[in-house]
């Protein structure tokens, strides 16, 4: 028994009860294009009336996008009503694809799950055989909403009664997954806020610096952290209550003086401690590290047991339970992500730190947590230095002959625990707070230091035209323009390195080679994209894409066939290569007013760029 | 509604709407029982009534329509097979469907003329007055919400843009629109391109909407924003995307008050939020129409390698919250691990 269904039995099945046309979504694109493939041999053909729709339709939309006419799928699908759709297509053979099926001359249709939302393309039946999707890397589980909108296009309004989510095993699916998906609610969405340095120039063209706060007040991000924040608020007052009996005592701050002096009498018969010295991020985040913190790990998530320091170094360590309950020591040093969740523990002295039930529920929530959660902000503050104990006898103390002395002796690890629950929830409800604020002022720290920012926040003359460029690595971009880089380059060359630029894919190939010319203008930037990097990401910078772009844009009789054949790349990843070569050069084109010169070029590799397939849409 | 009226109306709902609304707003409210359930419902919304509100109201009245359904469309939902089989004794649970009450059904409606649905009407009824997000599921006719609002917009003399996430699926409402308003009425504006720039209807992705709003607010405008009636942002569930995301909410922020807003989304967890925001930062209350009705009811099968086509769940349709399986595909799938799990005889 093969592990999953053939593609020809599948589509025959279907038809048999009666459930095409229907959307087929697969794993990967390799997938919907081994499953054309074997139809290639099937014999089953469609009766010639339905051939002849399908080969008119085709010829219509050919006038309109000449690439159609060429593909070499045409005869597959027109003899078989079979097709498939992915970003590996050109995005008119999509709109073709798109447009047989809406007409109903399609039975099937093999897509990926990236099948984008809001594209028209409505079937009876949707078969799922898969119940996660690669994200960057890694593969995560489908969320629910992703499972609604893969299985919300079955069923055609006014053209069916009703519509079928068929699932089918394959060796990656977890029936578990999609049951949920189907019967469960769509997740909540969440801000992903972030700000830019172009947004931060935007603004401050804009609206003076008194008012940035206000504006960042309005995001959503801003709106749910102050929801966080508020629930915080009101943690925060039940603890200030629980705090109450822990008033002022013979001395006002008898916590820290009752703490010193614990201290001061353990430190005799101890070593003292080494000076720790860790990095600020480390420290602000071991507040947080508490018993029941969730936290992700390089590899998964786990909870927080304990924190303690190591036995030699003295390092920051935690005890965390991770997926299927399994107990492990590592460095706090080694924790990618705080997340915004805690649950409750039942601590306990000796391993595994917690009570057995305890260890059982937590790591029932472990496998519940939803595949994203909201990270808790942190600000990374200098530390007011941990207070040194200045006494170190205990007879300078008054504590032992206090007449409050049992009762502090009593009280303290509750008050003390309390106390630093306080500190906790404070720093927390001030990360909520002004945590958009701060990012907002490393960002501008960052664009005075370059000099596109006064010190009193004004733009200069560099952040006046520095702010048109809005796309991702802006500052290498108009780093690279205020170096000069592209004084006097080709246009071949610009539209080269713009591609490197956007290009953030890391999928191998193989490509032509580039000019010598483009490889010297390619170390600069490199050179100077890896001097950014402490301020923004640097881009992947591919030789080989970058020379593709080359070549289609030095050489104007080279026909897109000719330039498909030059390389591995799908042609649908190239059609998005050019395409977003050419927003980029267009922004450069933006900068006519102050840099002649490279607005020029930019608009020379633009009108070299757009031809052939690139310009049959807008 | 006062909290107590609140409070009494929660007390009369089924548990299980209640652990809907416990989604979200309160962590682990399925360990709750009714009573602690409602308490804590109305401890976490101390601050925001409106949300839990209309988040009740509007799955008070999804559950009522769940129920007369089966009534009103008796073709498309087949009566199940124990109908005719009520017998005196009382089953613990409903008998499991089978394949052919599963498949039947099947075909096309008979062409009837375009009725408006009623959330439909509410979307454009509201629109007049304030901002509306709809969410909605995939496919039950946002696009129509979106073209009416456009055409009233444009008899007021107003302009509208119209925002997607994809530069493909701006073209494609290019064209689908063009028909519509007719070409003199359309313009486009991508990247690198623009094209009649001047007429009512603009359409455009959400970055260049960004562009123009902070081109504007930096004194250089070259699209007219005064005459701005009207912007529509379509698949707005986008504002979660981790890389894009942030130009939703710029765009919403920085949107011109005098314009009103229409966020068409698919169905997602927590609309009530997005509008409770909405409401916080612009002029008017933000309305919000949502439902999690499919407008064509919609059933999941299982398929066995072999063909063997089985229902995925006992019932017919698909059922909320819990399921369970249907006993046919159970056995298909542990046979399946069985064959696939077994060691390779090669
Ligand atoms: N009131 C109605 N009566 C009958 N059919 C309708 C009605 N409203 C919309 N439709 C039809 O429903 C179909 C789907 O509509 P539409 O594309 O607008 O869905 P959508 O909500 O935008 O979905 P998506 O989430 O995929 O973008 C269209 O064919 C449309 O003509
Ligand atoms: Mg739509």
């Amino acid at each position: 028994m093969p592990p999953s269904i053939h593609p020809v039995d599948l589509i025959a099945a279907l038809r048999q009860h009666n459930l095409t046309p229907a959307i087929v979504f697969l794993t990967s694109r390799r997938a919907c294009d081994d499953a054309m493939q074997a139809f290639e041999r099937d014999q089953v053909a469609l009766p010639p009336a339905r051939r002849r729709n399908i080969a008119a339709t085709l010829q219509e939309l050919a006038t309109q996008y000449p690439s159609i006419a060429e593909h070499p799928l045409v005869p597959i699908v027109e003899r078989i009503g079979v097709a498939a759709h992915h970003a590996g297509h050109l995005p008119s053979w999509k709109i073709a694809i798109e447009e047989l099926m809406r007409q109903g001359l399609l039975d099937a249709v093999f897509a990926t799950t990236t099948l984008a939302a809001g594209v028209d393309f409505p079937a009876r039946t949707v078969v799922i055989t898969q119940s996660s999707v690669r994200k960057t890397r890694d593969f995560t589980d489908l969320t629910n909403s992703e499972v609604q909108q893969l299985a919300g296009r079955a069923g055609r309004r006014g053209k069916d009664l009703v519509g079928f989510a068929v699932v089918t095993p394959s060796p990656y699916i977890d029936l578990g997954v999609i049951t949920k998906g189907l019967t469960g609610q769509p997740e909540p969405i969440d801000s992903q806020f972030s700000i830019s340095y172009s947004m931060a120039l935007n603004l401050l063209k804009a609206h003076p610096l008194g008012q940035i706060q206000s504006i960042l007040a309005r995001s959503f991000a801003q709106f749910q952290l102050n929801r966080r924040a508020e629930t915080l608020e009101s943690k925060l007052d039940t603890l200030h209550v629980q705090m109450e009996p822990y008033g002022p005592r013979v001395c006002t701050d008898w916590i820290t003086q009752w703490q010193s002096f614990e201290q001061a009498r353990k430190r005799k018969s101890q070593r003292v401690h080494p000076k720790r010295q860790e990095p600020p991020e480390l420290t602000s985040r071991l507040h947080f590290l508490t018993p029941g913190r969730v936290v992700g790990l390089t590899r998964g998530r786990g909870i927080v047991l304990r924190q303690y320091r190591s036995r030699g170094q003295k390092s920051p360590m935690v005890t965390v339970v991770r997926e299927a309950g399994a107990v492990t020591e590592c460095p706090a040093s080694t924790v990618t992500q705080v997340f915004d969740r805690m649950f409750d523990v039942q601590e306990a002295p000796a391993y595994p730190w917690c009570a057995p039930h305890s260890l059982d529920e937590l790591t029932g929530h472990l496998s519940e947590l939803p595949v994203r959660l909201p990270v808790l902000p942190i600000l990374v503050q200098p530390e007011p230095e941990e207070r040194e104990v200045a006494l170190t006898l205990t007879d300078d103390f008054p504590c032992p002959t206090c007449s409050s002395r049992p009762a502090c002796q009593k009280d303290h690890a509750t008050a003390l625990k309390l106390r630093q629950d306080v500190q906790r929830h404070q720093k927390m409800i001030h990360a909520l707070r002004t945590g958009l604020w701060h990012r907002f002022q490393s960002r501008t720290d960052v664009l005075q230091q370059f000099g596109y920012l006064t010190p009193t926040c004004q733009l200069t003359a560099d952040g006046e035209w520095a702010r048109l460029i809005r796309m991702d690595h802006s500052l290498l971009i108009t780093e690279l323009i205020r170096a000069e880089a592209f004084t006097g380059v080709e246009p071949h060359v610009l539209a080269a390195i713009m591609s490197s630029i956007s290009h953030d894919n890391d999928r191998p190939g193989s490509f032509p080679r580039m000019s010598p010319g483009l490889s010297t203008v390619m170390w600069q930037v490199r050179r100077l994209a890896e001097s950014l990097a402490p301020h923004e990401d640097p881009p992947l910078l591919r030789a080989d894409v970058a020379a593709l772009t080359e070549r289609w844009v030095s050489d104007p009789n080279l026909t897109w066939l000719g330039l498909c054949r030059t390389t591995t790349m799908a042609e649908g990843d190239i059609y998005r290569l050019l395409a977003r070569t050419l927003e980029y050069l267009s922004q450069l084109h933006t900068l006519k007013g102050t840099h002649r010169g490279l607005a020029d070029t930019a608009d020379k590799a633009i009108k070299n760029l757009r031809r052939g397939v690139l310009e049959e849409l807008p | 509604m006062t909290t107590d009226e609140l409070e009494k109306l929660l007390a009369v709902q089924p548990v299980s709407l209640l652990h809907q609304l416990g989604r979200g707003r309160i962590p682990r409210h399925f360990r709750l029982g009714k009573r602690r359930l409602i308490e804590a419902l109305l401890r976490s919304t101390a601050t925001n009534r409106a949300g839990l509100e209309s988040d009740l109201l509007a799955l008070m009245k999804d559950g009522d329509q769940q129920q007369i359904r089966p009534q009103a469309q008796p073709r498309t939902e087949p009566a199940s097979p124990r109908r005719q089989s009520v017998s005196g004794k009382p089953e613990p649970a409903e008998p499991a469907t089978d394949l052919k009450a599963f498949l039947e059904g099947i075909g096309v409606p008979e062409p009837s003329p375009f009725v408006p649905d009623p959330w439909q009407e509410e979307a454009l009824a509201h629109l007049a007055e304030t901002d509306v997000i709809v969410s909605v599921p995939t496919g039950s006719g946002k696009t129509y919400v979106a073209v009416e609002a456009t055409r009233r917009a444009i008899d007021a003399e107003r302009t509208v843009i119209y925002t997607s996430p994809l530069k493909a699926l701006s073209n494609t409402k290019f064209t689908e629109f063009s028909k519509l308003f007719g070409a003199d009425r359309v313009g486009i504006l991508t990247g690198d391109r623009r094209d009649n720039t001047h007429a009512p209807l603009l359409i455009m992705t959400t970055e260049i909407l960004r562009n123009l709003l902070y081109d504007a607010a930096g004194g250089e405008i070259d699209v007219r924003l005064d005459t701005l009636g009207l912007v529509i942002m379509d698949e707005s569930q986008y504002l979660a995307d981790p890389e894009r995301g942030v130009v939703w909410e710029e765009t919403i922020i920085f949107c011109p008050t005098q314009a009103r807003l229409l966020l068409l989304s698919a169905s997602i967890g927590n609309p009530q939020d997005i509008a409770a925001w909405l409401t916080s930062i612009r002029p008017t209350p933000c309305h919000l129409v949502r439902h999690n009705r499919r407008t064509v009811p919609l059933r999941a099968g299982y398929l066995h390698p072999s063909g063997k086509l089985a229902p995925l769940f006992r019932s017919v349709g698909i059922p909320h919250g819990h399921a369970s399986l249907h006993q046919e595909s159970k056995r298909l799938f542990s046979q399946y691990e069985a064959e696939t799990l077994q060691p390779r005889s090669r």
